[in-house]
């Protein structure tokens, strides 16, 4: 956790494989990610559909080409949102209280392949949240798994671009 | 004869208690304010005292750190929620709209106002799957991507944006916190109005117990504390005040008053006796009102009582002016021409109030007419025939010394006095600006301290300001609806243009009758909706059998039964009522206008699609100019009826002056001392102004009738010190209250008869022979 709180910002590569039964074929898009630490996380979504996703501390802002121009949450607004975007940032920031705060947190392997699995705490985001799990190497993230009660799940596979310690 | 007269007093009384035990005793603002105000102020004053807001409680938990309030906060919410006398208890964690969010779940097909053919036609699903599939894809996708199979269209989201136009409060650990996380917060509604007394007193009670438990099941919670706040804490805390207040200081009062009447009468016989008038003039008065309102206000019953203390006087004169030897009935016949003058001089006073728009000074000028007249009649036949063979009041002239001394040396007294009237003037014409009490707040009870935990408990729990509103009218409730559906474009434009932050309409919650009809038949017949749907997933990487709920829904909405008023969870029933009110034969929409930039380009935008812009401060500036002005008024008009009154009983301009001119300078001086002390003028003082007139016109009377030398003389001037030092006493007491009401009222009247008393002395004296 601490190594991963000493990354200042970061840019990477992403390929995400997204599975629901609402869905007959897995989404496959790709993107970039930038995080700025603590607070600043940006998911830019190149294809299939063009879609920005940018965290500002508690501020969510959505632009979509598809689902109709731009959109703005709080994260609190929705218990659910704020788990699932805590998740992340959390993570990518090494804020271990944030993360406790939504879930019950528990680390494995060693330096060059550890595993961080957070199991949610609260009923609010156990009714669509199963787990998240997330796989890296030292201060790098590599693969986060999400896996969703309705029995979806999605995959993230990041590989960096430039990494300023 | 005197059966006679007996019988008809004791039946008089008895038909009058019956009266009072019948009669119905408001304590709502909203019956005190004028009966002739504008549509806009009468439904203000509905919303104020009965409106949704009123039946908010606020709650702050604190003193424990953020997770140990966070599990009490649930404790306590999930405790209350089993409780009766609740409508909803939130406190920001799950449950806390549950209620709300199954009614717009479970109607999202009659209440969204995104139900059109061309939505459910097979392009409309298509480009709806199509949205579905980017939200999917999106960071959200997995929350936002669960209610997929119900509501592909995307119904639900729609309608919650429309519902929370305001971000809400701050969460910590799953409960609404205080910004520095030093509280734990919740909002809650109870099913009795802010005005229903008792029934909030139970639903605090309720609250402060299950605080308790709740805290003693929560581990760590030991140190915790609980705030409360809103309009029914506030009129629970006020009450008790006013109780506590009344029933200590009134027996204080009615302690010193008593003590100097007994020094003066030395007997308990006749001390009783002086509360008869008084007592037989309170139930008339309470009748009186009774009869001519329907109902009586719980403030004109409180202030009533205080402006016929004069009655207590009556008494005090016929029991002191006896002689020695003297029969009560003779004292009777000398004194009564004046007592008479005195209680018609008091009643002309009152009788302004009886034409003022405000239903309370009405109410309060027939209390004192009717209170008055009924005890000088007790006075006069009722009094004398239980007054004791050779009683003599042996203790008052000792009182009456000092006031001797002061006429004995009259004339260096009338050049102090003209001084401190010339002073007084002097200052009150110097005096610029601000010696009115502006500030409606100042005349509330509330402590400063609690209206400063109020204003930051609703800026942190996002309670909306309810001071702007879109008020409207319609013939019945379908009209008022589809008004206010048509009302929506405008506002969502206003929004659009950053012009208006939010508003909530009772359309959003209950749409008319034919809205919802046209929605169901927007909805296509299974087979379509199947068909067009199938149509609609082409192309794309859909389930289509995973949408079976979404058939269902839509299928089940085309034949479910329309929604009505009756159909609304509480908490949104008690929005949609105080939204949507009957005003006689007509329905009015009042719309709260949140976070307004411009209120003057929104009424403007407003006019010219129906509804009137009322700025709620406005309103009650207004009002409280129109009481100021209604007061001030009052105090002229009964000025100059009591002049009127006087000239007609004295016939003499030379002796109505020996007794107005005393009167004047008292009141005069008073209102210059109160304005020194750094007091505001405030409405209740200038209803003082008018009591310190109504009682000392009987001593200026007195005075002014009584020729020194003669026997009759020291026994006058005894009665009207006596009379006064009771009032002093009482009043004086009174001063030391915390409601405004009474404090200023003590004040003032405490003040200024003690002055009519020393002025009357040096002024309405005659001349020695």
């Amino acid at each position: 956790m601490q190594s991963l709180a000493q990354t200042r910002s970061a840019s990477a590569d992403f390929t995400e494989r997204q599975t629901s039964p609402v869905l007959s074929a897995p989404l496959i898009s790709t993107g970039t990610l930038t995080y700025t630490a603590p607070f600043y996380l940006r998911k830019t979504t190149a294809s299939p559909t063009p879609e920005d996703f940018v965290l500002d501390h508690d501020k969510i802002t959505l632009t979509s080409s598809q689902a109709g121009g731009t959109r703005v949450f709080t994260v609190n607004q929705d218990p659910r949102i704020a788990g699932l975007v805590e998740g992340i940032r959390g993570t990518l920031a090494g804020d271990l209280p944030a993360l406790e705060t939504f879930f019950n947190v528990s680390l494995s392997g060693n330096v060059t392949n550890w595993q961080l699995q957070l199991l949610p705490k609260t009923p609010a985001l156990a009714r669509f949240l199963r787990s998240i799990t997330i796989n890296g190497h030292q201060n790098d993230i590599d693969i986060i798994d999400t896996a969703g009660a309705d029995g979806g799940d999605s995959r993230m596979s990041i590989r960096p671009i430039t990494d300023a310690p | 004869m005197r059966r006679k007269v007996l019988g008809l007093w004791l039946l008089l009384l008895v038909v009058c208690g019956l009266i009072a035990a019948r009669t119905n005793y408001r304590t709502d603002m909203g019956d005190f304010l004028p009966h002739s105000s504008s549509m806009a102020q009468q439904v203000l004053a509905g919303q104020v005292n009965g409106g949704a807001a009123s039946h908010i409680v606020l709650l702050s938990l604190s003193g424990a750190p953020m997770p140990v309030l966070a599990t009490l906060s649930d404790t306590l919410a999930t405790s209350l929620r089993k409780q009766p006398g609740f409508l909803d208890v939130m406190n920001g964690g799950d449950a806390s709209f549950a209620g709300v969010q199954n009614y717009v779940w479970q109607n999202r097909y009659l209440l969204s106002p995104g139900v059109t053919a061309a939505k459910f036609s097979a392009a409309g699903l298509h480009a709806a799957l199509e949205s579905d599939l980017s939200v999917l894809n999106s960071e959200l996708g997995l929350a936002l991507g669960q209610s997929l199979p119900s509501d592909p269209t995307g119904e639900m989201l729609l309608l919650l944006n429309q519902f929370s136009t305001t971000t809400g409060p701050a969460q910590q650990n799953g409960v609404w916190a205080a910004p520095d996380g030093s509280a734990a917060l919740l909002l809650i509604h109870t099913a009795a109005p802010g005005f229903d007394l008792d029934t909030q007193q139970q639903a605090l009670a309720q609250i402060t117990t299950q605080f308790a438990s709740s805290r003693a099941a929560t581990p760590g919670a030991a140190a915790a504390a609980l705030q409360m706040s809103g309009p029914g804490v506030f009129a629970v805390h006020i009450r008790d005040t006013t109780k506590a207040d009344v029933s200590r200081l009134s027996m204080l009062a009615l302690l010193g008053a008593a003590g100097l009447l007994a020094f003066a009468y030395r007997s308990p016989r006749v001390l009783l006796l002086g509360l008869l008038p008084i007592a037989s003039g309170a139930f008339a008065a309470i009748a009186a009102v009774s009869l001519a309102f329907g109902f009586v206000h719980g403030i004109t019953l409180g202030f009533g009582v205080t402006l016929i203390g004069e009655s207590l006087d009556y008494a005090i004169y016929l029991f002191t002016q006896t002689g020695r030897g003297e029969r009560p009935g003779e004292t009777l016949s000398r004194i009564w021409p004046t007592l008479r003058l005195g209680a018609l001089t008091s009643s002309a006073g009152f009788c302004a109030m009886l034409f003022s728009s405000f239903t309370g000074f009405a109410q309060l000028g027939l209390f004192s007419i009717a209170g008055l007249v009924a005890a000088a009649a007790t006075t006069r036949f009722v009094l004398p025939h239980f007054v004791p063979q050779d009683f003599f009041a042996g203790g008052a002239d000792t009182l009456a010394k000092p006031l001797h001394v002061l006429i004995r040396h009259k004339r260096a007294g009338r050049g102090l006095l003209v001084t401190a009237f010339i002073a007084a003037i002097i200052l009150l014409l110097l005096h610029r600006g601000g010696m009115w009490d502006g500030n409606l707040l100042d005349l509330s009870p509330i402590s400063a301290s609690d209206q400063r935990l109020d204003q930051t408990l609703r800026q942190d729990l996002a309670v909306p300001d309810q001071r702007y509103f879109a008020v409207f009218t319609a013939p019945d409730e379908q009209q008022a609806l589809q008004k206010s559906e048509a009302l929506a474009p405008v506002l969502n434009g206003l929004v659009a243009a950053r012009e208006l932050g939010g508003f909530d309409l009772p359309s959003a919650i209950l749409p008319s009758q034919a809205t919802q009809r046209a929605d169901q038949a927007a909805l296509p017949d299974a087979a379509t909706l199947h068909e067009n749907f199938a149509q609609a997933t082409s192309g794309l990487p859909f389930n289509p059998t995973a949408f079976a709920p979404f058939f269902k829904d839509v299928v089940a909405a085309r034949t479910a039964p329309l929604l009505t008023a009756a159909s609304l969870p509480p908490a949104l029933a008690l929005q949609y009522d105080s939204l949507l009110t009957r005003n006689g034969s007509s329905w009015v929409v009042m719309v709260p206008l949140h976070d307004v930039i411009d209120p003057a380009g929104i009424a403007s935008v407003l006019k010219k699609s129906g509804p009137d812009f009322v700025d709620l401060n406005q309103e009650s500036d207004r009002l409280l100019g129109n009481f100021q002005h209604q007061a001030v008024m009052l105090a002229v008009a009964g000025s100059l009826a009591i002049l009127l009154l006087l000239w007609l009983g004295l016939r003499s301009v030379q002796r109505v002056v020996a007794v107005a001119a005393p009167l004047a300078a008292a009141v005069t001086i008073t209102a210059a001392v109160l304005t020194l002390g750094g007091a505001k003028l405030s409405i209740f003082m200038v209803a003082g102004f008018l009591l310190i007139v109504a009682i000392g016109s009987n001593y200026c009377l007195f005075f002014e009738r009584s020729q020194p030398g003669t026997k009759e003389y020291p026994r006058a001037v005894a009665s009207i010190v006596l009379a006064n030092l009771c009032t002093v006493a009482a009043y004086g007491l009174l001063s030391f209250s915390r409601i405004p009401v009474l404090h200023d009222i003590g004040l003032t009247v405490a003040l200024g008869t003690f002055l009519s008393l020393l002025c009357g002395a040096l002024l309405s004296t005659k001349p020695a022979p």
